[in-house]
């Protein structure tokens, strides 16, 4: 925020809100709740959401883009001839290939289509998500800065290489509020279970943003979120009881010291206390009819898998849940891509689209916005020795593959052209600052007026740069 | 919340518009906030050269305008873009979405009509030699703090509260000194004295604790960004708590502020630096560190040392330096060579980018840590090595008649004995090499082929396959030999001939190595590259495109000189470019020889290896010679006659090994730590990284500090240690201001300054500027004591006043209490809301130092370990494991730091998830049926005995009759409830790892459980109120 801007409230922020940030203020002055402190809305706001909530189902590793969404057949012709250097043009490799002495093209061993009315190309391994061409657009022109994991993953999820800075769920907590009162408006959900590249749990953190805008994990267990059960023996009678007490006391010491902060003291464990049957209620798939399982797949049953996790997003998506932050591990195919490749999408695939489609179903699709990507793409040159069942592909920055569906991005739609190497953009770049500025701009944000004050600067997700890529909106 | 000082200044100060304007009150931060990204010290990447910073810029001409003709707003040219309506002359422009609003406008206008004074930034101004006390008459003042404080509410026209009672400002002051409630005794006894002395005497009580040097240490773990991990996305274990017990020492022993700041920058630097000063250093190790596979050591290494620069500036200067890393500072004066120069003194040691995957080596630089008797040992060995050594040099000279006398019976030709291993590479044997001598043959890739070679045929190797050999897993104690024909098809910038180790950077080079670099020959015995090693590289380069004879004998000695190098039979002059091996070089994996490729290093592309021999002594130069000239003509020398025949020599040379490898295995158990060291070679040069890239290399920088405060004395050092004493030196404006501000913090709330990281013109200016300036100034005049700091602070009557909002108009002009009109309330750190129900339980496990320990939360960490057993599961939360990816969920949920970065303020908010962890958790919950089985068996059926006494051990006061009242009901209500519930009590007591509770009225002790759960989560037990 700018300093011409409201000031947080903290003395009187007794809005209870989970999220309660800067949003918190402009939802209240929204609802005609305003307070003395809030009477205008926060600059950072357009007025013109498009987005209400957003499902980001994050593929961790880097999803090989030329064996999925951008088809290359001159890698085939060319394969094992060396990777051209008016290609490469001197960019930096990992550590992993880079004093690799021979560096050969491989095509892609998997069949591309055209799908849907839109024609989207896609592979062989993506029969589900060839479904929904129409429904989502395909982001062929991504690229980053960063060439491993840590850096990757970090930049995609907070705008920079270097840990410390807010997610984007974080952002959003801050910059928007909850619209819910009974669960947190940032939830994680992480397939469990999976090997490849570890993940940290800075990456749903909130930085420098005070720490109730951290992503909060739903975990598949009694306790989905950290001790949110009660201890053994004592139940919600008790509880209700203990709280009731609890509230009497802290209301006689606002009598007593005036202080009225404690109200909200008041209001977070109320909120507690809703959210331990709010959150049972909502992670609880017992409900959930048989089609369900039908359309996101029999893995869906298996509390933790992805497609449980995707299910579990759409409960989360209709009970105002504004973030749902998902993570599927193991994309980062150095060697054996075939069979990995294979595994990851069939683990991958029919969910990611049933979240679409159940999306779209409910209604819900128009104001939802689903992104699917990774953090990185990867090369097109072989990593090791070239083997037809287990070459593999290393880390690749300069181009990778996204999709997003609803949310105001275009039905039916693909954007941006590598060139016939899938090495360099030819047309229609969106660095990772873009994409934040477009995510920011659909949910009714102005990224560059986003800010946060810390150690003297004002802080964005897209720091200076980002543009809107106006190409993918609806 | 930030409030911008010109709101304050309107709101709490009307008067403020009759008096002059002052530039750094009023008008710099408009300035700053408002114009400076265009026009202020970033002068290269501003979009306009108008520049505001400065009085000289802000009135020069240009292109025959001024900006600013000071007392005449309509010749200024400042005056009409503000005033603009034409959005492309208004200023500031639209799209900067940074408008001035009319009030500011209107102040600009009047500053220049009044002149446009401007003032060096405040916090830039050296601390005055004597800052003049308020004269001011009060009943109320007790040290020269209240006096400031007093003479500032009064001049607004308020005054301030009350004093709270005793038992408020005893827990108060317990929770900030000590870290930990006060107990029921020392309650009553601080009641019951009446002495005018009881306050002092209670704090000086708290301050002579161990617990007051745990407290301090545990705010300063995270300045420090303390972790028992390394960060980034492996995150491995790293021992570092040795530092985190020094700290506690350093505060126990209340070593001068001062002193504290040195050690930690320079420690090392000190003359005959003890083991704790160079042990202090490793503050600026604390950083990530990487190992990420495929990682670019430079990358990191950059971002290490940034991480040193960025620390140094928030912990000690309060400025961000950060901007200063890609451009000059936007806002403050830093530029961006300002930052490389500082940058300078963090990056000369001996560091690698990356540390080791495959083997579990401390980054060098580093240093040992042995008990008394390891120390003692060690000594012993060492001088026994070097009696022996010296023993062998003397047999060696007194050895030559000796050898003459063999010679002249053995003329010749030279014997060599037998190889453990020895290849020709003639045929390719279903992917083996035969083996000449007895053992396995080696293996190769088929895609390595065989060629015609010195003797028969050579192996070409791809680069990328492994000849791999049965032998080679030589200890640094073992003298060894390897000799080999080989032919480079081209000048190679690196690349790796053979190699026992498993991998370059993710092993840390760990084994030995022939390398070719920038074209010559490379020999290294490394422990970890580049800290602890031997390495020599040939000053010539290696000739390219023809067979050449090339042999590396090592003696045992971990010294380079005893790594020689032969070309053609003759030694090679070398450069020793690492001189310093100190620990063992097996491990990590691959513990044979690999001759051709190594993992993610260079390998030997399209060389050829020919005749490859390795032998298990050290080959005399007559044996190389031999060996090259490829027959065996040649007489045997001296070191050959020593090594092989005589008697006296080799009895020596099996003793040295003995203790060598004696010593080697004693050093291997020794803990080392990783500090600062300066390297001991050529400085390692930094440059000014355009945009902060780390392949961006622009002018080279030297060691300096920031051009814009004043400078060091001449003579000196351009070192850390020069950096150091410059920190604390008077010429610096910044640093116990800083000190005194983070402190004053920690005891209300804010800082006198409320942006304790930045002092810069983006911060906040200070609430009471001359009471920082005299505290900054108190406490350098009083040899930087800090505990005499705490002292007068919560002895003074600003400090012992009431937390009660004051009803009348100060609370809503100062909603902040930035006047400090009244104690402000703050809810425990994290660490305090832990060890506090711990000690009000009687669970809490006071032991100083050691091991992090893993609570029961550990297990649901993001990447969970097992918790701790017994009595580890109760000890202070400053010794809480701290991954870095995977920190403490309960601490995290309770506010605490990161500890990623620096931080020297932590921003707290209230959560609903908060109260499920102190309502639920096992500690808590433990702790609270814990104290529910003492105060029931105290107090048996008496209600009113249990809730008094749990209140006051709580919130170290009694309950008044309505709070008894509510909590009488509750207690009856329960007792009730679990009367018919005896398994939910036995469940609700069974709880946590110690045995429970053993009690014949179970139901009576579960109710009280759940009483003492309510009031751990009462606001007077987790608040400082």
């Amino acid at each position: 925020m700018t300093r011409d801007s409201p000031p947080f409230p903290t003395r009187r922020e007794t809005l209870a809100c989970f999220g309660g940030g800067l949003g918190s203020i402009a939802l209240a002055s929204l609802l005609g709740k305003t307070e003395a402190a809030a009477s205008t809305v926060p600059p950072h706001l357009t007025g013109r959401p498009k987005a209400k909530r957003v499902i980001y189902l994050f593929q961790s590793g880097g999803p090989s883009q030329m064996d999925l969404f951008d088809y290359k057949p001159r890698l085939n012709v060319e394969q094992g001839q060396e990777l051209p250097e008016s290609v490469r043009m001197g960019q930096r490799l990992t550590g992993m290939s880079g004093n690799q002495a021979s560096l050969p093209l491989v095509g892609s061993p998997f069949q591309f289509k055209q799908h849907g009315e839109s024609g989207t190309w896609m592979s062989e391994l993506l029969p589900h998500t060839a479904r929904i061409a129409d429904e989502i657009t395909v982001v062929r022109s991504m690229h980053t800065d960063a060439i491993n994991h840590g850096p990757g993953v970090t930049f995609m999820q907070t705008g920079s290489q270097i840990g410390g800075r807010p997610s984007i769920g974080s952002w959003l907590s801050y910059g928007l509020g909850s619209a819910n009162q009974n669960l947190p408006c940032f939830v994680v959900l992480v397939t469990k279970d999976m090997t490849g590249q570890p993940l940290v749990s800075r990456l749903w953190g909130s930085g420098f943003l005070p720490g109730k805008h951290d992503g909060v994990r739903f975990q598949p267990a009694r306790d989905a979120v950290l001790y949110l059960n009660n201890p053994g023996g004592l139940d919600r009678s008790s509880r209700r009881r203990m709280l009731d007490a609890l509230g009497d006391l802290h209301r006689m010491q606002i009598g007593k010291s005036g202080d009225d902060t404690l109200e909200t003291r008041i209001a977070q464990y109320e909120m507690g206390f809703r959210m331990q049957s709010s959150i049972p209620e909502a992670t609880d798939l017992s409900d959930e009819p048989e089609s369900t399982f039908r359309l996101y797949g029999e893995d869906a049953r298996t509390p933790g898998t992805y497609a449980a996790n995707c299910v579990m997003a759409r409960r989360l998506a209709e009970r105002g849940v504004q973030f749902i932050q998902l993570y599927h591990q193991d994309w980062d195919h150095h060697g054996g891509l075939p069979g990995g490749l294979k595994r990851k999408c069939k683990e991958t695939d029919q969910a990611s689209a049933a979240l679409v489609i159940d999306l779209k179903q409910r209604g819900l699709l128009d104001d939802t916005l689903v992104v699917w990507g990774g953090e990185f793409g990867r090369t097109n040159y072989c990593q090791g020795k070239f083997n037809a069942n287990s070459f593999g592909r290393d880390h690749h920055p300069k181009c990778f593959s996204i999709w997003m569906a609803g949310g105001g991005v275009k039905a039916g739609h693909t954007h941006g052209i590598t060139d016939d190497y899938c090495y360099n953009i030819a047309d229609g770049a969106v660095h990772v600052h873009d994409f934040h500025a477009t995510l920011l701009h659909l949910l009714g944000i102005d990224h560059e007026r986003l800010t946060f004050q810390y150690q003297g600067r004002h802080f964005r997700l897209t720091d200076v740069h980002g543009h809107v890529v106006k190409d993918i909106l609806a | 919340m930030r409030l911008p000082a010109i709101f304050l200044s309107v709101a709490l100060a009307p008067a403020a518009f009759a008096q002059k304007l002052e530039f750094n009150r009023d008008i710099r931060p408009i300035l700053s906030d408002k114009c400076f990204k265009c026009h202020g010290p970033d002068a290269k990447n501003a979009k306009s050269e108008y520049r505001l910073d400065t009085f000289g810029h802000a009135t020069a001409e240009i292109d025959g305008v001024r900006g600013i003709v000071p007392g005449k707003p309509q010749d200024s040219e400042v005056h009409w873009r503000i005033h603009s309506t034409d959005a492309s002359d208004i200023m500031p422009p639209p799209e900067s979405k940074m408008s001035l609003t009319p009030a500011e406008i209107a102040i600009l206008d009047r500053w220049i009509e009044e002149g446009a004074e401007y003032q060096e930034h405040w916090s830039f101004v050296p601390v005055p030699e004597k800052v003049e006390v308020p004269q001011v008459e009060s009943d109320w003042i007790r040290n020269e703090i209240d006096a400031f404080v007093l003479t500032t509410l009064q001049e607004k026209g308020f005054s301030p509260s009350p004093e709270t009672s005793r038992e408020k400002w005893l827990r108060r002051v317990s929770f900030d000194l000590a870290g930990l409630p006060p107990t029921v005794e020392e309650l009553d006894a601080f009641l019951a004295d009446t002495s005018p002395d009881a306050y002092e005497k209670a704090v000086d009580r708290l301050l002579a604790s161990d617990a007051c040097a745990e407290r301090l240490a545990a705010e300063w773990l995270d300045v420090a960004r303390y972790s028992d991990s390394y960060g980034y996305q492996v995150d491995g274990n790293r021992t570092v708590w040795p530092w985190r017990d020094w700290v506690i020492r350093a505060f126990k022993e209340n070593l001068s502020y001062d002193q504290f700041i040195v050690w930690q920058l320079a420690g090392d630097l000190l003359p005959d630096a003890t083991r704790d000063q160079k042990l202090a250093t490793a503050f600026n190790r604390l950083h990530p560190q990487n190992v990420e596979g495929g990682s670019i050591p430079e990358e990191f290494r950059v971002e290490y040392v940034a991480d040193r620069v960025h620390t140094y500036g928030t912990a000690f200067l309060g400025l961000t330096m950060e901007c200063s890393r890609c451009h000059d500072h936007k806002y403050d004066p830093v530029t961006a060579k300002d930052y490389y120069r500082l940058f300078a003194y963090f990056a000369n040691i001996d560091e690698a980018g990356l540390y080791s995957f495959f083997t579990p080596s401390v980054p060098t630089p580093t240093l040992w840590l042995p008990d008394p008797k390891q120390e003692e040992d060690i000594a012993r060995l060492e001088g026994e090595i070097s009696r022996l050594e010296r023993e062998l040099a003397k047999r060696a000279e007194a050895a030559k008649p000796a050898f003459e006398q063999w010679l002249a019976a053995h003329p010749g030709p030279v014997t060599i004995p037998a190889p453990a291993a020895a290849f020709s590479f003639d045929a390719n044997e279903k992917n083996t090499f035969a083996n000449l001598v007895e053992g396995d043959p080696a293996k190769t890739s088929p895609n390595n082929r065989v060629v015609p070679g010195q003797v028969g045929n050579a192996v070409q190797l791809t680069g990328d396959d492994a000849v791999t050999l049965p032998v080679g897993n030589f200890s640094r104690d073992q003298p060894f030999s390897v000799s080999l024909w080989m032919n480079t098809p081209d000048h190679k910038e690196r690349a790796v001939v053979f190699s026992r180790s498993k991998a370059w950077t993710d092993a840390a080079s760990r084994g030995y190595e022939l390398l070719l670099e920038d074209g010559k020959l490379v020999a290294a015995l490394v422990h970890y590259e580049p800290g602890n090693a031997l390495r020599v590289k040939a000053k010539e380069e290696f000739p390219v495109g023809s067979w050449r004879h090339v042999a590396l004998a090592y003696d045992g000695s971990s010294r380079a000189a005893g790594l020689r190098l032969y070309l053609d039979g003759k030694p090679v002059a070398v450069e020793i470019v690492r001189d310093k091996l100190t620990r063992g070089i097996e491990g990590g994996g691959s513990d044979t020889i690999v001759i051709g490729e190594r993992m993610r290093d260079s390998g030997f592309k399209n060389g050829l290896v020919d005749e490859f021999r390795v032998y298990e002594h050290t080959l005399s130069p007559a044996e190389v010679a031999a060996l090259s000239a490829n027959s065996e003509t040649l007489s045997p020398d001296l070191a050959h006659y020593l090594t092989h025949t005589d008697p006296d020599y080799k009895d020596l040379l099996s003793k040295i090994l003995t203790k060598r490898q004696e010593r080697g295995a004693l050093v291997e158990k020794i803990q080392e730590i990783m500090v600062m060291e300066e390297f001991d070679g050529e400085p390692r040069q930094s440059y000014l990284l355009e945009r902060g890239g780390y392949q961006n290399r622009g002018e080279p920088v030297s060691p300096g500090t920031p051009a814009f405060l004043p400078p060091p004395p001449a003579d000196a050092p351009a070192n850390r240690l020069g950096l150091a004493r410059w920190t604390v030196s008077p010429a610096n404006p910044l640093t116990a201001r800083v000190t005194v501000n983070r402190y004053w913090q920690r005891l209300f709330l804010n800082g006198l300054v409320a942006t304790p990281e930045d002092f810069g013109s983006q911060g906040r200016l200070p609430t009471h500027p001359e009471l920082l300036d005299w505290l900054a100034r108190d406490f350098v005049e009083h040899g930087w004591d800090l505990k005499r700091l705490l002292k007068q602070i919560v002895l003074s009557s600003t400090y012992r006043q009431s937390s009660d909002v004051p009803s009348g108009e100060v609370a809503s002009a100062d909603p902040e209490n930035t006047l400090l009109y009244r104690y402000p309330v703050a809810v425990l750190p994290a660490e305090m809301l832990r060890d506090n129900v711990l000690a009000a339980s009687g669970l809490l496990v006071q032991q100083l130092g050691g091991n992090s320990v893993s609570p029961y939360d550990i297990a649901h960490a993001f990447k969970p370990s097992p918790p701790s057993k017994g009595r580890l599961l109760y000890r202070r939360s400053l010794y809480t494991y701290m991954r870095q990816t995977a920190p403490s969920p309960l601490m995290i949920t309770l506010n605490a730091s990161k500890r990623d970065v620096c931080q020297v303020k932590i921003e707290r908010a209230d959560s609903p998830l908060q109260g499920l962890v102190m309502l639920n958790s096992p500690q808590f919950a433990e702790a609270a049926r814990t104290l529910a089985a003492t105060l029931a068996e105290k107090h048996g059926a008496d209600d009113r005995g249990v809730i008094d006494d749990a209140f006051r051990r709580l919130a170290s006061r009694l309950p008044d009759d309505r709070e008894r009242e509510v909590l009488l009901k509750l207690l009856a209500s329960e007792t009730e409830h679990f009367s018919t519930r005896a398994e939910d009590a036995k469940a609700l007591l069974s709880i946590g790892d110690s045995p429970p509770c053993q009690t014949d009225h179970p139901a009576r002790v579960a109710a009280v459980a759940t009483l003492i759960s309510t009031l751990m989560n009462f606001d007077e037990c987790i608040s400082k109120r």
